[in-house]
């Protein structure tokens, strides 16, 4: 047996977009347990609840992360909308359901990318980010916004989309298919690549469960388990079924995230085909009293939104669960006897959101 | 397993023109939808201060006094609040973004004198609203709209009063009137 030192590892670490602390406790080469500390990128948000109005704070809770922006907004719109009882026009809920896909997908594409960056496959890293690019300019077009998009609104959506750009975005997503299709085949093919990612940081079905690990993460171990099931948006219309995998590794997360980019364009394509003509916004009156609590899958995984209100416009209190939560105590666990050169692999595997998660 | 798989893709971005652009000598094209940054239409403003109000980062302040409107462009996060709820539609969202810049940038606006006070402004619309006593229904929505305070509903003694000198004919009490009894000639 070798000698134990600690190791620390970030808060500044050339894989970690967002600083997250992990004291690495290592013998010889493996790491033995990993002690995660977070706190570095707290910004109160969730006070600010008390100085805006509860119709402004959609504004505040779309900055909670520049990636599932779109989410998090739609998220804390749901829970308001239940609050108060108010029913969203089909439509609004159509393009709702379609900009979050189209989040998701830009969610995964910046991942794929950061992952093939973290295991030193600079090309495949920058192929990945330039067929993003054509998700945030169909974002830009739609919404008006590149990362930030301000088109949620209590009751409905700030802006309609027509049918001819939304028949132009359906081309467009069609259309980066074949080149995604190549860089999927690099993902899962290429010898260097699977040498970094199979068989590594595996995460049993017993495990993920045990440790209520969310989105992906839990999906690549067998778990099924994707709020868009439980009915929010028109995802059960559209025939949605979510993308499993068994293996529970690092090439399992991998690809059911490949997987899911494809799945999106797939869900995309039928909601615009079955897309209703109508209004995008509903009128309602008064505030907020009584609590309520809503879920919503991020590309990250399950996210919880409550908010309580007492009769005034401005609300009492909110909460937000992250996906990202959920997932440090998976990811604490495949940190455990892996080796030294395998941990930016893991923690980058379960998509790590430290902005999302202190808020 | 297959090697060197991305090769494919390697060779076919070596024939192709470059993914980006040679900014900024060759600048970017923006959307028409694009939320760059604000602009004012000074003419049409009657500086009723909806839009400080509704500014979520409070990076708008009206001086009705000094008949001043200034925008602090860092403070703005271009969201479109003040654009939607200007009565005057004066508020216009632009697609381009400010030039970067190392101080923060304050703009102010100086709003022309209408000849409001003299009968009519420029756009053809003036003067303090006009209440139709018979189908009012005293209910004070105009009161509880009005910017400036401007109404005064007294529900009991059936009395509707408008102040002249503090109104600004913008307008929000015509609309909102669930009767339609309001009218500004």
């Amino acid at each position: 047996m070798g000698k134990r030192t600690i190791i620390p590892f970030g808060p500044q670490h050339p894989v970690l977009p967002e600083p997250i602390h992990l004291d690495l406790v290592i013998e010889d080469e493996r790491v033995v347990e990993a002690i995660p500390s977070i706190g570095y990128i707290h910004r109160g948000l969730e006070k600010l609840v008390e100085k805006k109005e509860y119709t402004e704070m959609v504004y505040v809770i779309e900055r909670i992360c520049g990636i599932c922006s779109f989410g998090h907004g739609w998220g804390y719109c749901a829970a308001v909308e239940g609050a108060m009882d108010i029913k969203v026009p089909e439509r609004a809920e159509y393009l709702r359901t379609i900009w979050h896909e189209l989040g998701r997908m830009h969610s995964h594409l910046l991942w794929l990318g950061l992952l093939a960056d973290g295991f030193g496959f600079e090309s495949l890293f920058m192929h990945c980010w330039r067929i993003r690019e054509t998700v945030l300019d169909i974002f830009e077009e739609t919404t008006g916004g590149r990362v930030i998009f301000s088109v949620c609104k209590v009751g409905g959506l700030r802006k309609d989309v027509d049918a001819e750009t939304l028949k132009k975005m359906s081309t467009q997503l069609n259309g980066i298919k074949k080149e995604l299709q190549e860089l999927t085949d690099v993902f899962m093919e290429d010898r260097s690549v699977k040498n970094r990612l199979c068989g590594i940081g595996i995460l049993s079905k017993k495990e993920a469960e045990e440790l209520c690990a969310a989105g992906p993460v839990a999906r690549a171990s067998g778990v099924v388990q994707d709020i868009r099931m439980a009915g929010h948006g028109k995802y059960l219309e559209l025939g949605f079924e979510p993308i499993i995998e068994t293996k529970g590794d690092c090439y399992a997360r991998c690809k059911v995230r490949l997987r899911e980019v494809f799945q999106a364009i797939d869900i995309i394509d039928k909601a615009i085909k079955e897309i209703p003509d109508g209004d995008i916004i509903v009128p309602f009156k008064g505030n907020i009293e009584g609590e309520f609590i809503t879920r919503m899958e991020q590309p990250r995984g399950e996210a919880v939104y409550y908010v309580k209100g007492q009769g005034s416009k401005f609300l009492e209190r909110i909460r937000v669960r992250t996906p990202t939560n959920a997932n440090v105590p998976a990811m604490v666990k495949t940190l455990q006897g892996c080796d030294l050169a395998d941990v930016p692999m893991l923690v980058l595997t379960i998509d790590p959101c430290i902005s999302c998660t202190e808020r | 397993m297959a090697v060197f798989k991305i090769g494919k893709v390697i060779l076919r971005s070596l024939f192709k023109k470059p993914a980006t652009l040679m900014y900024p000598i060759k600048p970017r094209e923006w959307q028409e939808r694009t939320r760059g940054h604000i602009e004012i239409n000074e003419k049409d403003c009657i500086l009723c201060g909806i839009c400080a109000k509704r500014c979520p980062t409070l990076a708008i302040n009206v001086d009705k006094a000094g008949r001043t409107w200034t925008i602090e462009r860092m403070l703005c996060i271009q969201c479109g609040a003040c654009t939607e709820n200007c009565p005057k539609k004066c508020l216009l969202m632009k697609p381009d973004y400010t030039s970067p810049d190392v101080v923060k940038i304050t703009d102010t606006f100086n709003i022309p004198e209408t000849e409001k006070k003299t009968g009519k402004t420029s756009s053809g619309s003036g003067g303090a609203p006009v209440c139709d006593r018979e189908t009012c229904i005293y209910c004070g929505i105009c009161a509880k709209q009005c910017p400036c305070n401007a109404i005064k509903v007294d529900r009991k003694e059936k009395t509707w009063e408008v102040d002249e000198n503090v109104c600004i004919s913008c307008g929000i009490c015509v609309d909102k009137c669930p009767k339609d009894s309001l009218k500004i000639d």
